[in-house]
């Protein structure tokens, strides 16, 4: 058996450029797709929603999520609310099993945006702390990846302005629309330059506004595709990895797909990711275990499901949307083990 | 006169599809001025309208930023001809109340649902986003509402769906209400495990289930 003989960095980073790797990770990337479940802090009394705004709690949560779950990567922080706040948004910071929610977009429209100096904004105290835990994790494990998770630039915008009103102003008002969404993936890329600094080898982007289900085509090729790959190209100048998670079925933008700038793709659970391997067999796979399995059903059927998953090629395994925190720990780690193990 | 108001009303159809605002407050004070039926504008032409506009949406032709536009075209006719309307001509309306289950702050679907909802003729009470299972209830008791229409996006919030059944089942009135479900992670094996009586995943299906599940209410009474 050649399996388990690389370390979790070395092996998440082969499966991303396309190295050899033993066996494929299985990973849990945070931000909209983090492992923080109740199971895990009512064993630790490491808790949310206190670990959102404090470094080492949010480092010693991540510990133990890896510990308990057998993730093979810390994913910080763990929701998608930092970006909006350092831009002046309102959150809510949420509790125990449910996680921080914008409360308020300061802006009405895209038109009335007022434009901070982006360098200003990073300078947040949340985002120091999710930067400390990076920094503590990152040189207390050096061979456990952190994979550091940005809310898209879409999704962003859409948190900073009111949602309805920005939909249609990406029809009415186009290029204030691109104006308000470069300025945004100007503040992510500067993040994100934080976090890679700190020891994030890797970015994960979720931007669960730029779905082709709700854009369409058209306007995800002009709006998402563009801004998305823009955020990507910086996160590859930084040094790091870019992984792009999208929300949904996909069908109406697939056709976009090879343009594309991550290094992987991840997608939701009703994507069929071994078709969209042989469709576009440049692309590598990142996925895609149904998040209702894993809350609902028990573990002889993650079993399966994960040895599925493993059969049919794809690259890194991983839930495929966000966990339910009430998700229970023995279906996590009947989907780790199964990968670790090689097959159920 | 005929051929006036049937041209008008056309091109108010027309215009809501088309996402023109302008036009819709334009047509719409034309068929005020020459005096024709509010009533009927609104049911033949806006709502006919967003019917279709809520064809393309299911087609994916139009998206969600079209679908919005249209009903922004919509409201602002609704807006001019509803002061219009004669008293006798307004039906009894079945009563909705629709919110973003408790942790949740991600409404536009169901603000989609809401607006093609209203657009079909249903009475709706929006209770927002975030809304604990209790308010759910007791707004439905107050209101004497038929449905009630719960949605999320977040998985983590998915339980208070249940939450809200069990509440009523609790007070034995479960059998007053439909309740029904939709949101990304929501699906037809959720609604069914919850007990809900239907579930759609868009909003155009959503004005179809209402229907067939309202027409089963009726017949309840």
């Amino acid at each position: 058996m050649f399996m388990n003989i690389m370390s979790p960095k070395e092996r998440l980073n082969n499966s991303l450029i396309g190295k050899r790797v033993d066996r494929p990770p299985v990973i849990c990337s945070g931000g909209m797709m983090n492992a923080a479940i109740v199971d895990v802090m009512q064993k630790t009394g490491h808790t949310l929603p206190e670990a959102h705004t404090d470094s080492s709690l949010m480092s010693e949560l991540s510990t133990d999520i890896a510990g308990y779950t057998g993730f093979e990567n810390f994913g910080l922080p763990f929701c998608m609310t930092v970006e909006a706040e350092a831009l002046g948004s309102g959150i809510n910071m949420g509790t125990l099993a449910c996680e921080p929610k914008i409360a308020s977009e300061p802006f009405s429209s895209v038109t009335t945006v007022e434009f901070r100096d982006i360098h200003e904004a990073v300078k947040s105290s949340r985002i120091n702390t999710v930067a400390g835990s990076a920094y503590t994790l990152s040189r207390k494990y050096p061979d456990i990846p952190v994979v550091g998770s940005l809310t898209g630039p879409i999704s962003t915008a859409a948190s900073i302005v009111d949602p309805m009103t920005f939909l249609k102003d990406l029809r009415k008002s186009r290029e204030e629309s691109h104006r308000v969404i470069e300025y945004v993936s100007d503040f992510l890329i500067e993040y994100a330059k934080i976090l890679v600094e700190s020891g994030a080898g890797i970015i994960c982007i979720g931007d669960p506004t730029a779905t082709g289900e709700i854009l369409g085509p058209k306007i995800f090729g002009e709006f998402a595709l563009h801004h998305i790959n823009r955020v990507i190209d910086g996160i590859h100048s930084a040094g790091a990895l870019a992984i792009l998670h999208i929300c949904g079925n996909m069908n109406s933008v697939k056709h976009l797909i090879p343009e594309l700038k991550a290094d992987a793709l991840s997608t939701d659970a009703m994507v069929n990711l071994r078709e969209l391997k042989r469709e576009f067999p440049g692309i590598k796979t990142m996925g895609n275990l149904s998040t209702y399995a894993l809350e609902f059903g028990d573990p002889y059927k993650i079993e399966v499901m994960t040895d599925k998953l493993l059969k049919d090629g794809i690259d890194i395994i991983s839930p495929a949307c966000g966990l339910s925190t009430s998700t229970g720990l023995d279906n996590i780690r009947a989907m780790t083990e199964t990968v670790k193990s090689g097959g159920a | 006169m005929n051929d006036l108001k049937e041209k008008l009303i056309i091109e108010l159809s027309d215009a809501v599809v088309e996402m023109d605002e302008d036009r819709t407050v334009k047509i719409s004070g034309e068929i005020i001025k020459e005096e024709l039926d509010a009533y009927e504008a609104i049911d033949r032409g806006l709502a006919s309208g967003m019917e279709r506009a809520g064809k393309f949406f299911e087609e994916e032709e139009y998206f969600i930023p079209e679908l919005l536009m249209c009903a922004d075209a919509m409201y602002a006719g609704l807006d001019i001809l509803k002061p219009h309307i004669r008293r006798k001509e307004e039906k009894e309306k079945l009563k909705i109340v629709i919110g973003v289950v408790e942790g949740d702050t991600h409404d536009i679907g169901k603000n989609l649902v809401k607006i093609m909802l209203e657009t079909s003729g249903f009475d709706m009470i929006d209770l927002g986003r975030d809304v604990p299972p209790s308010k759910f209830v007791e707004t439905a008791i107050e209101t004497g509402a038929d449905f009630i229409a719960m949605s999320t996006l977040m998985t983590t919030t998915m339980d208070a769906m249940g939450a809200v059944i069990d509440l009523l089942k609790k007070d034995n009135i479960r059998e007053k209400f439909k309740i029904i479900v939709g949101g990304g992670p929501v699906s037809q094996g959720f609604a069914d495990k919850i007990g809900a009586d239907g579930y759609s995943s868009n909003a155009a299906e959503c004005v179809r289930l209402v229907r067939n599940l309202s027409g089963i209410t009726v017949r309840d009474r």
